[in-house]
Formats: structure tokens, C-alpha cells, sequence
């Protein structure tokens, strides 16, 4: 059973509720080159947004916003309603999960440390911690007494992106931002592990920001997409109606990839 | 082999405050350089901005040549002098460039996505060196660490050339004696320390690697290191400072005169000496009395003159004497009695072509190398080519004239290289006991070109006000050596292979007048 979040503009919202992330005429730069440009954009609490478009769209950059990897130039970027300026940075972050393609799992700690690593930053009792652990492992299908003493490099691409999703939920993070994190993946394992996002996401229902350059991966995970277009955003709306859309930019995208339901 | 086993049987005492010694030097030198670089390194790599200039300056730092690093720092009022200090000074020098770059591309070599993941993650950046970058750069850092070690041990056995002790001793003694045994007796050990260092590092870094991480191995090599640290302080704070502390230069002469004072001293005014031979040339023998690194050494009156005073050279032996001694009581040093030889350059070439050519005084050899009778080929010691009553005011009284620019070579591979006739002239001491020993014979300075160079005791004042008996010992030698005397010691340790000290203590049993050993 899935449970489809409201989307904004839906008459299904809840009045009450705040947008847990808002960008609002964002404009950010990398290394003195403007990037993002009047980017506007919230995303709902427990709700999943696919950011698509093509390498150098700003996908990545605008990821970067939520956890103050980045901060803009210009406009604000809001989470639970707060700037995220005035965010202390490192308590943001540890409520913020972060998966990217590379993984990035510590590679000198074992499988069940590199899970354990926010929960210990956190002060959590180590028994709590254990047991967070072993309940992680089993959600994203990973047997604990196999592989939580396990070293990174002893895991399959598929196994180290199941680690690093864990990793990313340890601390019970509202918001998870994931970039390109099965984009190193075979179809198969892909597929598989879209299917496991989903199984969990059903469960925990996180506010989720994946990027991803694949069309297909975004309709098959996400609640809506935003489609990235030269640093601005062109489009956002359910899969379906994105896929319905006019515009010849957004229609390229779909041109490229075979869709995967 | 049996001769090294000997050698090292009879001097066990002494061998350990060495190996003590060089411990010491390359632990404290390495730990210093280990924490000014690793931090530097941290920085440095995360600021490539800041990473060149500073791996210039210390790649800079690392292609001075030892010795001349040795004499930029003596003269230097914090760091300078001889001794440890000066000594950990210029090995820390060289030691931080291998750590330094060993911790730049440790860190710089740190996956971009782990460091990513770890900032995301909320690690504060102090966090993210101390549980990610620092544990993966650790490889690097003590591969680092260890060529930084190695080179240590090596490069401390220069050390001896300013009085800091360690194995160089036994290396600079065997080269000045020319004796294998004595250079493998500070080699051999040097090597091996070099390898014990190396392995027990590489261990370390395996038990640090949180694979293998074994608490008890960790506990047992810590341990290890602690005793081997331990043993060599002890080894070198045990042997406290001294009454007195005799120096010499790094020549046998020297040696044995430097064994002489310190046994003479010993017998008369029953005071502790430390021996500190072998420093590496007048300018540092000078600064050692100066920095109050040493008390007393034996000097020549023309070499004190001209390197040290930069007075012209004179051949009058009583007015060079008072002129002297004025120059270095202004010093707060005491000029004591000469021993009576006069130790001047002799010009040397070989026996057969002395004969071949009829060379019986410096101005036939210059005759015949106007003549061009054939190339003659020069080569002199460092000092030799540098003085002013060296080698320029040489060929300029006699005009000789050398088929190519002189060579400089090491003082003690002087005679031998004269022999071999890799060069055939040359600028040798008149009583070194290698001139007979290796058929070569002296040119006569038939011009009196050569001024003189009695040798006397120089010792600091406030030393002999201390202790008065010190220069009442050393009077005892007033005139007592005479040049035969010292060209046969010279050639008992040269050729004879035999302990300076030994030689010393043959001489002065022989000299009568002062009491048996004690």
C-alpha cells in the first residue's frame, strides 16, 4: 500500500501544516559562477521530490542549500520554517540524512559504526545505539549478525548503498537529501533498491530531496519532480503531469531514457 | 669481523653512551620535526595556496648540505654553539620534510566523498580530522615519519662534527685513524638502528590500523619504545657534565693530542673529563671554546693567526706567539705553553716522482710545473684552498701552475689519494705519520713560504681561575713533544692501527715527571 502525501496545490493540504524545506527566490554560486537563479520551491513534510535535469542544471547546489553545505546569495532557504542561516550549521546536519552516489561510507569503520556514526555524535546510550543499528540493518535488508561487523570494502556496490541509506536514517533525520545514490548501480540492483525505498518510505515517511539525471528513477520514487533547467526550475508537478508537459526542455528529458513503469 | 667483536668488547662502556646518544638525537629531532610538521601538513593541506611556499622552503631547507647547515647555526646566538642542541637543530631541519609531505598527501589523499559525507553528517571540522582524515592519512603520515627516521640515523652520525656524540664519533675517528674497524664499529650499529627504527614504526602503523587493532600489541610496543627511550636518556644524562671538557679537531694528530690533554689532565688534578673529539674544523673547535661547548683543545699559532684572527701570516714564531696570545686573552682564552713541534703544511708528492723528476723543494716542483714536464694534478683539503696562507699565497710565491683548478678533497683521504695518483701533489700536515707510511715524501719550503704553526694548548679562562690545577697539568707538557715524538704517534694509530688513547698513555708513561695512572 503506498500513501500518497498532499502536493502543494492540492486541496487534500493540510492548512496547519509548514513546508519542511522552502526555497524562496534562491539565486547560489560554485567557485564565482552563478548557478541558481530565482529558484522558488517547498517541498512538504514527508513528502518526496525528485530534482532532474541535466549535468550542471544545479541539481546538486540546491541539495547543497538544505543542509548548509551552501548558502545562497541571494533569497532564503527555510527548514521547519527556520532560515537556514540561522541554523547552527552542525545541529542542522544531524538532522539531515545525506546519501550521495560515492556513498562516502568511512572505509576505517566497520559497517555497524559507519551506521552508528550520528547516533554517537548525538550522545545516544551506546545500548540504544546498538539496538538502531540492528533495526537499520534489517529495514534496508541487510542481516545484522552477517554484516554489521563488516568492512565497506567487503560489500557489494548495492550492499554499500543499503549501509549508506541506513547511515542516513540512523538519527531519525526530518529531511533526507540523496544525490544520484543508485546512480552507480546495474538495472538490476537498481531496481531492487527502488523497490527497498520504497518499502521504507511507506513506513517512515521522511521528507525526502533526491537528484537524479534519470527521469524514470524520479517518476519511480518520487511524490513530484522538479525539473532543473539551466539553474532554474521549470517545472514541478506530479511524475504524471510531468510527463504531460509542453515544454520541448522537459520533453528532451524523457526522450533520452525509456520509462521504468 | 673477530677485530669489529674485539673492538666493540673493549669499548662496551663507551658504545652504549654512544648508541645512547644517537638515540636520543634522532627521537627528540624526530618528535620535534613531528610536531611542526604533521600540524603544518594538516594545514598546508587544506590551503594549496599555502602548500607551495612552504614545501619550497623546506625542500630548500633539506639540499643544504649538512655541514654547511652546521655552520650557518653554531655562530647563532639561540640555536647555535655545538653540541645536542645545535645537533637537534639541523636534524629536525631535515627530518620535516619528509613528515610534512608525508601528511599532505595523507590528507589530501582522504576520498572527497568520505570527507563530503562527513561534513554533511555534522562532524565538526575538528571531528572530521580526528575520526576520519587524521585515521586514513595515518599511513601516509608514518611512512612519513619513517624515511624521516632513517635518514635521522644517518644524517646524526654528522652530528659528531659538532661535539653531539652518537655513533658519528666512532665513524670520523676510524676515518681519521683509517681504520675499517672503527668505522664499522659506528656504521654497523647505525645501520641496524636505522633498520629497528624503521620496523618498529612499520608495526606500529599496523597495529594502528583498525583492522588488526590488537590492544596487548599496542600495549607491548609502546612499552618497547618506552624502555629503548628510557635506556638512552639514562645512557646519556648518566654521564653528567664534566670538570672538564677537551676537544680536537677531526685529524689523528688531533685526536692523540686531544687524548694526551684529557689523560694528562686526569693524572695530575684527578678532575672528570669529557673527551669531544673529532669537531669538524678550526671555525668550530673556536666557536665550541667561545660557546663554552668545550674548555680546551690544541691549536696551531699560524692557523689561530690567519683562520681565526684573520691577521696576515707571519714566519716569526715569537711575534705570531705574543700576537696570539693577545688576540685570544681578548676572547677570555688562555693561551698556554706550546708542546714543541711546529706543525707546518709540508708540500707532498710521491717518492718515484720525486726521484723521477728531481724534486727536492717546492720551488723544483714549481720549476718543473712551469716546465710542463708533465700535468701536475693538485688537490687540498677544504681549509687549504680557503686560507689566505693556503693554497693562493702558494702558487703565487713559488708560481706554480696546476694543469687543472685543484681538487678539494676530504683531509683524510689526502695521502691516500696521492698515493693511489688520483692527484700527485698535495698540502699534508709535517708530522702526520702517513708520509712515511705510504712513501711519500716532503718538499722542502725552501722560500720559508710556510709561517709557523706551533701547537699550544688554548683553554678558556675562566676555566683555569676555576680550576688552577687544570693549567698546572698542562704546563707539565711544556715543550715536551717534539715533532718526531708526534709524527711517531701519529703513525702508531695511523699505521699502527692503535687506540689514540692507548698511544696517548704509552707517551705520557714514557715522559716521566708526572704520576703513573691513577
Amino acid at each position: 500500500m503506498i500513501m500518497w502525501h498532499p502536493i502543494k496545490g492540492c486541496p487534500t493540504v493540510t492548512p496547519m501544516s509548514m513546508p519542511a524545506v522552502q526555497f524562496a527566490d534562491v539565486a547560489a554560486s560554485r567557485g564565482g559562477r552563478g548557478v541558481l537563479h530565482d529558484v522558488s520551491l517547498s517541498i512538504d513534510a514527508g513528502e518526496t521530490l525528485a530534482l532532474v535535469g541535466r549535468s550542471g542544471s544545479g541539481k546538486t547546489t540546491l541539495l547543497r542549500l538544505v543542509n548548509r553545505l551552501l548558502d545562497p546569495d541571494r533569497g532564503r532557504v527555510d527548514v521547519d520554517g527556520r532560515d537556514t542561516r540561522e541554523w547552527d550549521p552542525i545541529a542542522l546536519r544531524r538532522r539531515t540524512g545525506y546519501v550521495i552516489q560515492d556513498v562516502g561510507l568511512f572505509p576505517h569503520f566497520t559497517v555497524a559504526d559507519n551506521i552508528a556514526t550520528v547516533p554517537r555524535l548525538l550522545d545516544w546510550p551506546e545500548s540504544r545505539v546498538q539496538a538502531r543499528v540492528g533495526e537499520l540493518l534489517a529495514m534496508v535488508g541487510l542481516d545484522p549478525a552477517d554484516f554489521s561487523r563488516r568492512w565497506p570494502d567487503q560489500l557489494s556496490g548495492g550492499q554499500r548503498q543499503r549501509v549508506g541509506l541506513a547511515r542516513a536514517l540512523a538519527a531519525d533525520p526530518a529531511v533526507v537529501l540523496m544525490d544520484e545514490p543508485f546512480g552507480a548501480l546495474d538495472v538490476i540492483t537498481k531496481r531492487e533498491l527502488h523497490a527497498e525505498f520504497r518499502r521504507v518510505q511507506r513506513s517512515l515517511h521522511r521528507t525526502v530531496l533526491i537528484v537524479t539525471h534519470d527521469i524514470a528513477e524520479a517518476s519511480a520514487l518520487a511524490d513530484r519532480i522538479a525539473v532543473l533547467d539551466e539553474g532554474r526550475v521549470i517545472a514541478v508537478d506530479t511524475p504524471d503531469r510531468v510527463r504531460a508537459s509542453a515544454d520541448p526542455r522537459v520533453l528532451s528529458l524523457f526522450g533520452e531514457v525509456p520509462l521504468e513503469r | 669481523m673477530s677485530e669489529l667483536l674485539a673492538f666493540i668488547a673493549s669499548h662496551r662502556a663507551e658504545m652504549a653512551t654512544r648508541i645512547g646518544e644517537h638515540v636520543v638525537l634522532v627521537a627528540v629531532s624526530t618528535a620535534i620535526a613531528a610536531a611542526l610538521g604533521i600540524p603544518l601538513g594538516i594545514v598546508a593541506a587544506r590551503r594549496p595556496s599555502i602548500a607551495k611556499p612552504i614545501v619550497a622552503l623546506v625542500n630548500l631547507a633539506q639540499t643544504i648540505p649538512s655541514l654547511a647547515l652546521f655552520g650557518f647555526l653554531i655562530p647563532l646566538p639561540l640555536f647555535g654553539g655545538i653540541g645536542t642542541r645545535t645537533a637537534l637543530v639541523a636534524l629536525t631541519v631535515y627530518a620535516v620534510l619528509p613528515i610534512l609531505r608525508g601528511t599532505i598527501s595523507g590528507i589530501q589523499g582522504v576520498p572527497a566523498a568520505v570527507v563530503e559525507c562527513a561534513v554533511a553528517m555534522g562532524l565538526t571540522t575538528r571531528q572530521v580530522l580526528r575520526q576520519v582524515e587524521w585515521p586514513l592519512a595515518l599511513p601516509a603520515i608514518v611512512s612519513g615519519l619513517r624515511v624521516a627516521v632513517v635518514i635521522g640515523v644517518g644524517t646524526a652520525t654528522i652530528a659528531s662534527a659538532i661535539g653531539a656524540g652518537g655513533l658519528g664519533d666512532y665513524i670520523f675517528r676510524g676515518l681519521a685513524m683509517v681504520d675499517r674497524t672503527v668505522i664499522f664499529a659506528g656504521a654497523l650499529p647505525a645501520a641496524l638502528l636505522a633498520l629497528l627504527a624503521d620496523g618498529a614504526l612499520a608495526s606500529a602503523a599496523r597495529l594502528a590500523d583498525p583492522r588488526r587493532r590488537s590492544r596487548r600489541g599496542v600495549v607491548v610496543l609502546a612499552a618497547l619504545v618506552l624502555i629503548v627511550l628510557a635506556g638512552a636518556w639514562w645512557g646519556t644524562a648518566s654521564t653528567r657534565r664534566a670538570d672538564v671538557i677537551v676537544g680536537s679537531k677531526n685529524f689523528t694528530e688531533q685526536v692523540v693530542l686531544g687524548e694526551l690533554l684529557a689523560q694528562a689532565i686526569e693524572r695530575q688534578t684527578g678532575l672528570t673529563v669529557e673527551r669531544r673529539l673529532n669537531l669538524g674544523g678550526t671555525a668550530i673547535a673556536h666557536e665550541a671554546l667561545l660557546s663554552e661547548g668545550i674548555d680546551v683543545y690544541v691549536e696551531y699559532t699560524g692557523t689561530a693567526l690567519t683562520a681565526i684572527f684573520n691577521d696576515p701570516p707571519s714566519t716569526d714564531s715569537t711575534a705570531v706567539l705574543a700576537r696570539v696570545r693577545d688576540r685570544y686573552a681578548a676572547l677570555g682564552l688562555t693561551l698556554l705553553p706550546r708542546l714543541g713541534f711546529n706543525n707546518t703544511f709540508a708540500i707532498l708528492v710521491r717518492r718515484d716522482d720525486a726521484q723521477k723528476y728531481g724534486l727536492k723543494t717546492v720551488s723544483d716542483l714549481a720549476k718543473s710545473s712551469r716546465e710542463n714536464a708533465r700535468p701536475w694534478r693538485a688537490g687540498f683539503g677544504y681549509e687549504f684552498l680557503e686560507r689566505p696562507d693556503g693554497f693562493k699565497g702558494l702558487s703565487a710565491a713559488y708560481g706554480l701552475q696546476f694543469a687543472d683548478a685543484p681538487r678539494v678533497m676530504d683531509l683524510n683521504l689526502i695521502y691516500r689519494a696521492v698515493a693511489a695518483g688520483e692527484i700527485d701533489v698535495t698540502a699534508g700536515d709535517a708530522t702526520s705519520g702517513l708520509i712515511d707510511a705510504l712513501g711519500l715524501v716532503v718538499l722542502d719550503d725552501d722560500r720559508r713560504y710556510f709561517p709557523v704553526y706551533d701547537a699550544a694548548p688554548v683553554a678558556r679562562a675562566a676555566l683555569l681561575l676555576k680550576h688552577p690545577q687544570v693549567a698546572e697539568a698542562l704546563r707539565a707538557l711544556d715543550g715536551r713533544i717534539p715533532a718526531a715524538e708526534m709524527r711517531k704517534m701519529n703513525r702508531a694509530v695511523d699505521e699502527g692501527k692503535q687506540d689514540p688513547a692507548e698511544v696517548a698513555r704509552g707517551f705520557l708513561d714514557r715522559l716521566g715527571g708526572l704520576p703513573q695512572e691513577r
